[in-house]
Formats: C-alpha cells, structure tokens, sequence
C-alpha cells in the first residue's frame, strides 16, 4: 500500500480539521491513499476534544482579543493550545485495518514514530499510555485518535516551544487566579523540544518525517481539488460553526 | 433545576456531569477529555440515564447504561459507566 506524505504547510484551525475529515472520507470512497500530514496553524488556536465543552475548556473573551481561533475537533481528548510558531502537528489517516484493533495499542505503535523522531534528536522520550509521550517524566506530545466508517484518524502535537503564559490565558485550566505558581505547577509537567536540545524546527520536522517513513513505500503528494474543496466546505458548514463548537 | 458534578475519575480522566432533574431525570450532559469509540455512543449513554427516578442507585444506573451499548462494539477509554453513575449519583446527592 502507497502513502502519501503532504510535506509541513500551515492553515487556519477550521481547514487544518476539515483537511483530515475531508481526507477520511475520500479514503473511505477508496478515492485518497492513506496519508500522513504535517502542519501548523496560523493563526494559534485552542483546539478541545469531542467529549468537551467549548465554554468550560476555553477563555472565549481572551481568544477573542488575542485573536486565536477556536474548534472543537473530531476527536476525544483535552483542550489544546496550538501556538503558530511552537509546535508541529501531524495527522494520520488510514484504514483501520493497518492498525491493532486496541486502540491504545494502535497509539503505542503511531507514537512510537514521534518517540523514534525524538530519539535520532538525542531527547529520551518514551510512550505513555494512554496518547502522551514524555521526556523525564514530563508530556512534549499529545495524540487523539477517531475511527468511523473503518478509517482510523490520529493527530497530535510535538511541543517545539512552550508559551506558557499565552496557554494559560486561553484555557481555563482552574479556576484559581492565573500566578507564577500554576506556571512553575505546568513546567514540572510539560516539556518542549528547545527545553531539551538546541536545535531547529526544521531539523524536528526533518526528524519526524524521516521516523513517520520509514519501512512505508510513500510519495510526496498535495491536495487533490476535491479534496480541497470538501475541506473548505467543511471548515464552512462544520467547524466554523457555533452549533457545532458549542454542541457540548 | 441542574444539578452538577465534576471530578477525576478512577480511570484517570476529568468527567463532568450536568442533570436536569425533579422526580426523574429529563437530560443529561457528560462532557470532559476521555475517549469512547465510535463517539456517537455517548448520545446513547446520555439517553439511558434519562427517565431514572433521582434516587437511582449506582446499580440501576450502571446497568441501565452497560444493557443500552451491551451489542455494540465500543471501547470506552479512561472513563466507564461505574464512573458515570458514580457521578451521577454524586450530583444528585
């Protein structure tokens, strides 16, 4: 089975979502390869999780303000901060049938190429069940992961670089007043790949593409117009809109 | 009137629970960063608890969700109907 790799672009979050719901679909139809994304997004955006609830998870006013989208994703999982210049995020969609039936297994082996990535960097992660990967103990990279109509969709996250403050003020992650100490609370949780090796994004993103390739026969590839067309139209009459981000 | 809960539960995610109820229960809401597959089914779980009587056990509520999903082929992660019913009748206290 041929991959297709779609090489690090940048998008806003709606089309950035849309692109991976556009791209199971047309998998489904057997019209797209299984392919393997990688993105960032412009401008920032607090993502939340299916299960979650946009007024509970996220500072509306602030996003509003500091002018940072917001989406609720296709998939389960926590509220996140993609911040435009520190991370890399990647997307995998495929046919279920690729992967172990147990989900938590299936996230084992996908991580386990961010894990791989790190480690030609010279950062000692390792998987943390259920969808993290740590460094020391401390998470560097999130996953979420969806399965319908037989096709299995992973995302996630590897923290480049870690901004704290703006993470705060958009997420309500307590209703404590915002201090030093809930900074110092996060920085004994979180990582980030600058906290560890002095390196550039562009030698992560190098790693991460070599670790996702590796054993697969791939080919560069781009959108196809209908699939960019049905993203585009998705962002549109799905995500952009309050009754789907204010469902829960 | 609303009644709610919120906390981490055994299976290691933060659940939270909002019941509009009297007598019985008329709607249910559980929100938070777990993970059940397919994703739709939490609809179906929200609608077994609807029409319990308030003072529904742990029991009742439990195996009123497990019979609504008992053909289906879910995994539910880091959260479970225990959990769900343990918070249940935690807001309805």
């Amino acid at each position: 089975m041929k991959w297709r790799v779609v090489e690090l672009e940048t998008h806003d979050a709606y089309l950035n979502m849309a692109l991976d719901e556009a791209v199971s679909e047309d998998i489904m139809n057997g019209s797209s390869p299984p392919t393997i994304r990688f993105y960032t997004w412009k401008p920032g955006a607090v993502s939340i999780g299916y299960f979650q609830s946009m007024k509970d998870e996220v500072n509306l006013d602030t996003c509003r303000e500091l002018g940072i989208d917001c989406i609720r994703r296709w998939t389960g999982g926590g509220a996140v901060y993609h911040d435009a210049k520190g991370e890399i995020t990647y997307s995998l969609i495929a046919p279920a049938s690729l992967f172990p039936k147990n989900i938590i297994k299936s996230y084992e082996m996908i991580c386990g190429w961010i894990v791989n990535g790190l480690k030609t960097l010279g950062i000692d992660a390792v998987f943390s069940p259920v969808n993290d990967v740590l460094v020391g103990g401390k998470k560097i990279s999130g996953s979420a992961q969806t399965r319908r109509e037989g096709i299995l969709l992973q995302h996630g996250t590897v923290l480049f670089d870690l901004d704290l403050v703006t993470m705060f003020s958009v997420l309500n992650v307590s209703k404590q007043k915002f201090s030093d100490k809930m900074i110092k609370s996060a920085e004994e949780r979180v990582t980030s790949i600058i906290k560890q090796i002095d390196v550039d994004k562009k030698d992560v993103y190098d790693a991460l593409l070599r670790s996702f390739t590796e054993d697969k026969d791939f080919e560069y590839g781009a959108w196809s117009m209908k699939e960019m067309f049905r993203a585009k139209e998705l962002a549109r009459l799905k995500y952009k809109t309050d009754k789907w981000m204010f469902s829960r | 009137m609303i009644f709610q809960a919120k906390q981490k539960v055994k299976e290691g995610k933060v659940v939270k629970v909002e019941v509009d109820c009297e007598k019985f229960i008329k709607d249910i809401k559980i929100t938070g960063d777990f993970f059940i597959h397919p994703e739709e089914i939490l609809d179906e779980i929200e609608q077994s608890i609807i029409g319990l009587e308030r003072s529904a056990s742990i029991e009742t509520i439990t195996s009123n969700i497990k019979s609504r999903i008992a053909d289906m082929d879910i995994q539910m992660i880091s959260i479970s109907p225990e959990s769900i019913a343990l918070l249940i009748r935690e807001a309805l206290i």
